[in-house]
């Protein structure tokens, strides 16, 4: 089975402060380490588990800045058999000009693949669609939120789809499709420094952006970037820590949980 | 006439609460919410809405994207185009609102979390809930928004009236795809829904090998261990005990939350608890948003401090 995975690298913002500049203009990222989206990594994990055990080859792709080949030695480390940069400098925010790019780039470059996965939605901008909308334009059908493949036939998969409240449901879906990857699907496998700098021999294939551009307009458009409201928040406990754990202890026996 | 279309998310014979929000975001808009829903006693109050288009297909056919595109076609050939096709931002709302913006071609804006009236403005929280966008689409013409849930429910107000119906009939099942089969959760010993008092565990903890110290301070303060969905995804704790949306709600006496950042999906689950502790090293991580009481440290020094204490 021949996989497409799309991955993307994305700043680790998790324990980052972000200044808001320009008046709402811009975000800056430039003091934040960048990562693979965390998504991704589950997806080609799940694809390179799927051809090592049946067969055929994984074919990483990201659309970003020279950087993003961080993100596909990365796969190739993982073991993805090719690695394409689709190199842009623009940020794409909108899943419509992200998924058309996408389209124009498979069609034009005419990649086989019997299945695409992407991530369920990428760390940075949570938008989740980029996935529907490529399946959607390419006529083929989706799945998101996959949490297991259960079966991989020539002709279809069997899939489970994470819902909520800790429901899962079973789908059958036909090949070729797009299947977004939910996180927890697998464990990914630990890539070494020295993994990746093997990974970095084999020759990864840039192509420009500007060649896939028909139809890539933004449908939506970004107004300004804020902060969120402030909501009351917590009282924030003071002191040395000492003072503070005992002053939390506190709390808990003034709320009846410890005596 | 101009109207909202809002995509009904039901599941099993449920209507589902957050599609309050979807609706209360069209009173909010001033538009007519016209609701699009299986046929099926629902035991919903139809008079939040201005109209129904009842669809005549199993529940599982309708919540399939492929279904849903001949689904609203049908909607759009009887009605005309709507201003905004609306759905919940959940599992099955994301991957129906995200295939139809690509099948029809429509602009798509999803996990909105507010809206300002005056600049004709959708809020969308992007970088963990760290900033907001402000969006809106580039050109005219009907475009598609999934809404978080608990954003806009208060907007959504009874009518007084019972509204119109309207039926759809002869919906194709595509064969591309089909439902198998609903899968549960394993049943398992211990219930977090049950404790009094939760030490929920993040990201922040860093490895698996620190758990059993975590273990030994819940085992001191008589709490049960629960976690966020990273520490579940990563296995550190088995998924019996994931806090948020695709795990358990829980609302507890005390939540103790140690390095759990506040991804919406984590407060959705357990915003409801009575008092929220947090220990964050992050000043910024929005649980703090959420919590009661906080402690901006290294979460081990506290839990090293605390078991200090209480072995004192």
């Amino acid at each position: 089975m021949n996989l497409i995975v799309f991955t993307k690298r994305v700043p680790a913002t998790q324990e980052e402060e972000l200044r808001i500049t320009g008046e709402g203009k811009a975000v800056d990222l430039s003091k934040v380490p960048f990562k693979v989206n965390d998504w991704d990594n589950y997806s080609i994990e799940e694809a390179v588990r799927i051809v090592e055990k049946s067969g055929g080859a994984v074919t990483a792709v990201s659309i970003g800045d020279a950087e993003s080949d961080e993100v596909l030695r990365r796969s190739i480390a993982m073991g993805a058999k090719d690695g394409f940069l689709i190199e842009t400098g623009d940020v794409l925010h909108d899943p419509n000009a992200r998924a058309t790019l996408m389209q124009n780039f498979l069609k034009k470059e005419n990649v086989p693949f019997d299945a695409i996965f992407t991530g369920v939605q990428s760390e940075d901008d949570q938008f989740g669609a980029v996935g529907g909308i490529l399946a959607a334009k390419l006529g083929l059908p989706f799945v998101s939120m996959v949490i297991g493949i259960d079966a991989t036939e020539s002709d279809h998969l069997i899939v489970r789809r994470e819902l909520e409240g800790g429901l899962q449901e079973r789908v059958k879906v036909m090949l070729p499709c797009v299947v977004s990857i939910q996180t927890g699907i697998n464990e990914p496998r630990y890539v070494s420094i020295m993994g990746v700098r093997k990974a970095s021999k084999v020759e990864r294939k840039v192509f420009k952006a500007a060649g896939y551009q028909e139809n890539v307009v933004n449908k939506i458009e970004v107004v300004k970037w804020v902060y969120p409201p402030k909501k009351a928040g917590a009282t924030i406990l003071s002191g040395e820590l000492d003072g503070m754990c005992k002053e939390l202890l506190g709390i808990l026996k003034e709320k009846g949980v410890y005596q | 006439m101009s109207y909202v279309l809002v995509v009904a998310e039901v599941r099993r014979g449920i209507f589902e609460e957050r599609n309050l929000d979807s609706i209360g975001l069209c009173a909010l808009l001033g538009k007519d919410a016209i609701l699009l829903i299986p046929e099926g006693d629902y035991g919903m109050n139809e008079q939040l809405v201005n109209g129904l288009v009842r669809v005549k297909t199993e529940e599982a056919l309708f919540l399939n994207p492929l279904n849903m595109v001949n689904i609203l076609e049908k909607v759009m050939a009887a009605r005309g185009k709507p201003d905004m096709i609306v759905f919940t931002n959940s599992a099955s709302g994301i991957e129906l609102a995200s295939y139809a913006a690509g099948h029809f071609n429509l602009p798509v804006i999803t996990d909105v979390n507010g809206y300002d009236k005056e600049r004709g403005i959708f809020f969308k929280s992007y970088y963990s809930d760290k900033i907001f966008g402000e969006f809106r689409p580039s050109g005219e013409g009907t475009f598609i928004i999934t809404v978080r849930s608990g954003s806009f429910k208060e907007n959504a107000a009874g009518k007084g009236s019972a509204p119109p119906a309207e039926a759809i009939e002869d919906v194709a099942a595509n064969a591309a795809r089909t439902f198998v089969e609903y899968v549960e959760e394993e049943k398992t010993d211990v219930d977090i829904t049950k404790a009094e008092f939760l030490l929920s565990l993040g990201r922040g903890i860093g490895n698996k090998d620190e758990i059993p110290d975590y273990e030994e301070l819940a085992g001191l303060l008589k709490a049960v261990i629960s976690g966020s969905r990273p520490v579940i995804d990563k296995l550190w704790l088995p998924k019996a005990r994931q806090v948020g949306t695709s795990g358990k709600t829980v609302k507890p006496k005390v939540y103790l939350a140690m390095g759990i950042s506040g991804a919406f999906q984590h407060i959705a689950g357990m915003k409801d608890s009575s008092c929220i502790i947090a220990v964050n090293k992050d000043p910024e991580a929005p649980i703090f948003q959420y919590a009661h009481y906080g402690i901006i440290a290294d979460i081990h020094k506290v839990r090293d401090a605390l078991k200090g204490i209480l072995k004192g």
